[in-house]
């Protein structure tokens, strides 16, 4: 399973969860009633636990991911290879072919409007992507370890060509 | 809180009802160009690029709108029980943004403006597929949209802090910090939906100042083209009006639950030292969350970007730990009446938890890289819109039809319209999250595969989510002329 496909089994998984307490709940309510004033005490002490396992998994999103943010670091700004990137409506100006195992810098702009720029991999999953802006240029580094035909998409709405904004590269 | 009289209860159902009745009636107009779109993109029926964006531009703005009129009327109706408003004031506030949603709708029909709800600098100016005026008018539609909504809040904070003492008394200080010598002094902390008010008052003013420059911005660009803005300025401007307008949509539309719930269990919903705590923090987090949109824009400072990330996981605690925690701890064991109005409160909290869960899942940084202006956008805010706004302003609907008419939706109409609109709003919502994973970019005209084939069982979930809802209607027009039969 990809990164992609995880996010989404996480997500299903974990909506399909909320909506099956919240229905047990609401199976409770034909059930005997208890007065609010013996529910509330117990209730209270499983939102404390609840509090702490939702702070305990902050905690652990934030270390497991800002270590892998995509921004470069200076180290990286000065030794890659940097390659310029160029968007217009509605197509971009990059170079024909990459190498493959060597760390790349992007430096992406605009010459118009805002655009996106989605590196789709050899087989269609979007693997990365930075904002092209007119007056700005964003530094994407990237690391092409899968030769073969990559896309590139607009990722952000530029005009009535949006949908038809795509280039494509070699990485070898 | 003081008794309404006659006279005052007359005031306080009119322009309930007419903010209500308005944002419904955008909201199904909006729900059928939403419908129109997801048929284009599944290929099952023609619709010109131009003609498309020109829809989604006036979906997305009108969408939210529609949602936040609803909030708007009845949290009003709600805080004018705690304190006397001038109704005239929320009548001109209606009136702006009804004379913006009329200029936004001109511009599309007939202008095509097409930049997108976002308008995000230079694309209005730039490309253009549309006439000048059509951008022009689109601009001021925007602007009248949020001086009315500048105009309420402006209202709205001035009778929170009027009603409990200044700011101090409507943040519920002393009841947090001097717990024993404010329940000695027999004062009352704000009532939950206070709470609501005073946010979406305070952090509305925010967004509505940022809306407002940035609109303002534009007009002058539009004017005087030799105008130039500086294009990540206002794209900071346009999402934190943006996303925290939108956003405050589901934090008012919640004083409606705080307000209902309670009397479909017996129970009470109360203002404790953690409830007055937590919307402190939605406070906070919802006015600093918006960063997230522009986690893709690298040039923004690094540190931004850190706390896009903590305030958008922080926003998530208050509705989690507290709001819907004790909602559903309201409904356990309480021997609840099931009607429309319990049923949508109840379920709407659930669309909010998922929807929120995918937001959250969006708003972290490296899965953003995979996920950002994909169908994944969407998908979130159109569940927590859908399954959850929606379904507190539709709660709130039948709650007062329900009171008023003493009359119930049979069991049969209330599977029918749940099927509808849990069942079918499940497919038509789960069309965007398995697109967005598939990298299926949003905003796209015509889709690159997989995507018109997910958009085409998208679009049977929304044909049966649009069912759903159209039984809802039918049965909310029974019950509205039965209260009137009963009335006579």
């Amino acid at each position: 399973m990809d990164f992609n496909q995880a996010v989404l089994t996480v997500f299903i998984v974990g909506a399909a969860l909320i909506v099956a307490a919240m229905a047990a709940v609401a199976l409770t309510s034909g059930g005997a009633p208890q007065p609010q004033s013996e529910v509330q005490p117990r209730g209270y002490a499983l939102r404390r636990r609840w509090f702490w396992a939702l702070a305990a998994a902050t905690v652990l999103a934030l270390i497991i991911s800002l270590p892998h943010l995509p921004y470069p670091s200076a180290s990286a700004m000065a030794a890659d290879m940097h390659v310029t990137v160029t968007a217009q409506q509605y197509g971009f100006t990059l170079p024909a072919e990459l190498p493959r195992g060597r760390p790349i810098i992007f430096d992406v702009t605009s010459r118009d409007v805002n655009h996106g720029f989605g590196i789709y991999g050899p087989d269609g999953r979007l693997i990365g992507q930075v904002q092209a802006m007119p007056d700005y240029v964003n530094h994407l580094p990237f690391t092409f370890t899968v030769p073969g035909h990559y896309t590139i998409r607009c990722l952000e709405y530029c005009g009535v060509g949006h949908a038809y904004m795509q280039a494509s590269f070699e990485v070898k | 809180m003081n008794a309404l009289t006659l006279e005052e209860r007359g005031i306080s159902s009119r322009v309930m009802w007419l903010y209500l009745g308005t944002g419904l009636a955008v909201f199904a107009l909006m729900a059928v160009l939403g419908l129109t779109m997801r048929m284009a993109q599944a290929t099952w029926i023609s619709l010109d690029p131009t003609m498309f964006y020109a829809i989604m531009t006036l979906h997305g703005a009108g969408m939210i709108t529609s949602m936040a009129l609803c909030g708007m009327g009845g949290l009003w109706s709600l805080m004018y029980r705690e304190h006397r408003m001038r109704p005239s004031v929320a009548y001109w506030a209606y009136g702006l943004v009804v004379a913006g949603v009329v200029a936004v709708l001109l511009s599309v029909f007939p202008g095509k403006f097409g930049a997108g709800w976002t308008f995000l600098y230079p694309l209005p100016f730039i490309g253009a597929t549309w006439p000048s005026w059509a951008t022009g008018l689109f601009l001021i539609g925007i602007a009248l949209v949020t001086a009315g909504w500048i105009v309420w809040c402006i209202q709205m904070f001035g009778c929170v802090v009027s009603a409990y003492g200044g700011l101090r008394g409507a943040l519920a200080w002393d009841l947090v910090f001097h717990p024993k010598e404010f329940a000695a002094s027999g004062r009352e902390a704000p009532p939950p939906q206070a709470f609501a008010a005073l946010v979406a008052s305070v952090d509305g003013l925010l967004a509505g100042a940022a809306g407002m420059l940035i609109g303002v911005a534009l007009i002058v660009r539009w004017l005087s083209p030799s105008t130039v803005l500086d294009p990540l300025w206002a794209k900071n401007l346009t999402f934190f009006f943006g996303h925290t307008f939108a956003n405050l949509t589901i934090y008012m539309a919640i004083a409606f639950v705080y307000v209902g719930l309670p009397r479909y269990v017996d129970r009470e919903w109360h203002t404790s030292q953690v409830l007055a705590v937590a919307w402190w923090g939605t406070l906070l987090f919802v006015a600093t969350a918006y960063f997230h949109h522009l986690y893709m824009d690298f040039v923004q400072p690094r540190s931004v970007q850190y706390v896009g990330e903590v305030a958008s996981y922080l926003a998530a605690f208050p509705p989690a730990i507290v709001t819907v925690f004790g909602g559903v701890l309201l409904v356990y064991r309480s021997r609840m009446r099931w009607t429309l109005g319990s049923l949508f409160m109840y379920a709407g909290m659930a669309g909010w938890i998922v929807g929120g869960f995918g937001a959250v899942l969006d708003a972290t940084i490296p899965i953003n890289s995979i996920l950002h202006n994909t169908l994944w956008v969407p998908a979130h805010f159109h569940t927590y819109l859908l399954e959850g706004v929606l379904l507190f302003v539709l709660g709130w609907v039948f709650h007062n039809l329900e009171e008023r008419s003493g009359a119930a939706t049979s069991a049969l109409v209330r599977w029918i319209a749940g099927l509808g609109i849990f069942g079918g709003g499940a497919i038509f919502l789960l069309g965007f999250y398995v697109g967005g994973a598939d990298g299926v970019p949003r905003r796209y005209a015509m889709q690159p595969p997989p995507g018109p084939e997910i958009s085409a069982w998208a679009s049977t979930g929304a044909i049966i989510l649009l069912a759903g809802l159209v039984v809802v209607l039918v049965e909310g027009i029974r019950l509205a002329r039965k209260r009137a039969a009963s009335a006579a």
